[in-house]
């Protein structure tokens, strides 16, 4: 869907690049996380992608064509859904979504939206009086009013008790199941880990790492096991291979004639691993 | 419904809602009250001074109050990526604000020709209001292009009133009256709309007016031109960056 090749922007007031050089690709179809830490980058990428940005240097192409060759009907296409909130105050929710889809072509049923997220019984109520997260709900389906083929979402569970939380989650992985692109930022490791097919992580301009969340874990993870077993009332600590545990007579006898306290696989984190790619904390 | 009407109808919810047109109304019975307490026989002259005032001030101010509105509301970054062009966007705005202009005036002329029977060409202030508005709306973008805030933006409308204002006000309450003056003031594009306001209570050269008006018309152009341009900066200063 969105193909992105030696992808470069210097800000008009900036000495360097803030993008140096990235390629990569969102398939349809394919929730796309993109990650890193503040100031790296992604949202740069995001406004570029979103064509807010528009003397970049690369080239990107959306569905075969060159962003830059599309007109504003570029939007009918996308959903943006911002992390601060994107609503007149001084309207009604229903007020400002009614505003909203009438600059697009096709909408989705709002009201549905509305009712799934628990703001159907407020819509009537002026934003200015919603409480943080009624307003991430409600960008969430200002995101979505279009029928998007395509959408970039900017931390779309933050602030979110996790019952809300788990509803959006489950509303993108729907727009995925329907066929719907999905590019995402996000810090919450465990969202990355449940919605997204690719990941890519970023550091100081550059994509410094691709791969499915799977191949990340297995490829900066080890295949040990550690124990913590009490043994004449002190607490040791042993590691075994995962490959070769049914055969490894230390681990068998330490499961037979010790107490276990603690058994762990030490696969790696997404935390760990966006730390140990990106370098910081 | 076009993009344009959408967000145009959506620019009067706003003002309704945002007490904007409120505002403007109040503004037209506080100039009433002003020209009420004037005890002058005639007071053609004071109209044509608070038309003109009011025009070039409120065409400013109120594409700063609005842009900024939806700046601290977020708004703006919504809008960037819906489909809409920066002409829908500007010419929105400035057609909205017009509506905002006619009202008041409307309100006070109103006063002005039944009350004080003044004798106004209403067809002419109508196109006055039009061309002046037009062009101060667009100079209101050039200063909340420059501006990172409301407060700014009021610093930069002040210095175009001293520059631009003040000059012609002297001229208009009497203080200069020197030829060389009067022709001079005739660079400033205030002087311009102080001619074409004036041209509606009659008495003035076609000529003079004719040159007014074209000087407006050819300036609204030239500043479409700045506005339009320099809109891509603003929409990357304001998306965040």
């Amino acid at each position: 869907m969105f193909s992105i090749s030696d992808l470069r922007y210097q800000y008009p007031k900036n000495e360097e690049d803030t993008i140096k050089g990235i390629d990569f690709e969102i398939k349809t179809g394919e929730i796309f996380g993109l990650l890193g830490p503040s100031g790296v980058g992604k949202s740069t990428t995001q406004k570029i992608l979103t064509r807010q940005l528009d003397d970049f240097r690369g080239e990107i192409k959306y569905q075969g064509k060159s962003i830059t060759d599309y007109d504003k009907n570029f939007y009918q296409d996308i959903g943006v859904g911002f992390e601060i909130p994107v609503h007149f105050s001084r309207l009604t929710a229903e007020e400002n979504l009614d505003f909203f889809k009438q600059l697009y072509k096709t909408n989705a049923d709002t009201d549905q939206m509305l009712e799934r997220l628990g703001l159907y019984p407020d819509k009537d109520k002026k934003v200015g009086e919603y409480s943080k997260g009624m307003k991430v709900r409600l960008n969430f389906i200002r995101a979505l009013l279009n029928q998007p083929k395509m959408l970039f979402l900017d931390e779309p569970t933050n602030g979110l008790d996790p019952k809300n939380a788990r509803i959006i989650k489950d509303m993108i992985a729907e727009f995925k199941e329907a066929g719907g692109t999905v590019l995402l930022t996000t810090h919450l490791m465990n969202d990355v880990e449940e919605l997204c097919d690719q990941v890519a992580f970023m550091a100081d301009g550059r994509i410094v790492e691709t791969n499915t969340p799977k191949n990340l874990k297995m490829e900066y993870g080890s295949r040990l096991l550690k124990v913590e077993y009490s043994d004449n009332g002190q607490v040791k600590e042993a590691n075994f291979k995962l490959d070769d545990l049914g055969e490894n007579q230390e681990f068998q006898q330490i499961i037979k004639n010790k107490k276990i306290l603690t058994m762990h696989s030490q696969e790696m984190t997404l935390d760990n691993i966006f730390i140990e790619i990106t370098g910081r904390r | 419904m076009t993009a344009f009407l959408v967000l145009f109808f959506g620019e009067l919810q706003r003002m309704q809602k945002y007490h904007i047109m409120t505002a403007s109304v109040l503004v037209a019975f506080f100039w009433i009250g002003m020209l009420h307490l004037i005890e002058v026989p005639d007071i053609t002259g004071f109209f044509i001074l608070l038309v003109f005032f009011d025009i070039v001030s409120m065409a400013i101010i109120m594409i700063g109050v609005t842009i900024f509105f939806e700046k601290q509301e977020g708004v703006l970054k919504s809008l960037f990526v819906s489909p809409i062009n920066r002409l829908e966007f500007i010419s929105s705005k400035t057609i909205a604000n017009l509506i905002s202009n006619l009202v008041t005036i409307a309100i006070v002329s109103l006063y002005a020709i039944l009350i004080q029977n003044i004798n106004i060409h209403l067809i002419g202030l109508f196109f006055a209001i039009m061309l002046i508005g037009t062009f101060h709306s667009l100079v209101g973008f050039l200063i909340v292009y420059r501006s990172n805030d409301f407060t700014e933006m009021l610093i930069g409308m002040m210095k175009y009133f001293i520059v631009f204002m003040l000059p012609v006000s002297f001229e208009e309450f009497g203080l200069i009256t020197s030829e060389l003056y009067s022709n001079i003031l005739f660079l400033l594009p205030t002087k311009a709309s102080s001619t074409l306001i004036t041209a509606t209570s009659g008495g003035l050269d076609t000529g003079e007016v004719a040159l007014a008006a074209v000087y407006l018309l050819v300036g609204t152009l030239i500043l479409a031109y700045f506005v339009n341009r320099g809109f891509r900066k603003f929409v990357i200063r304001e998306s965040g960056v």
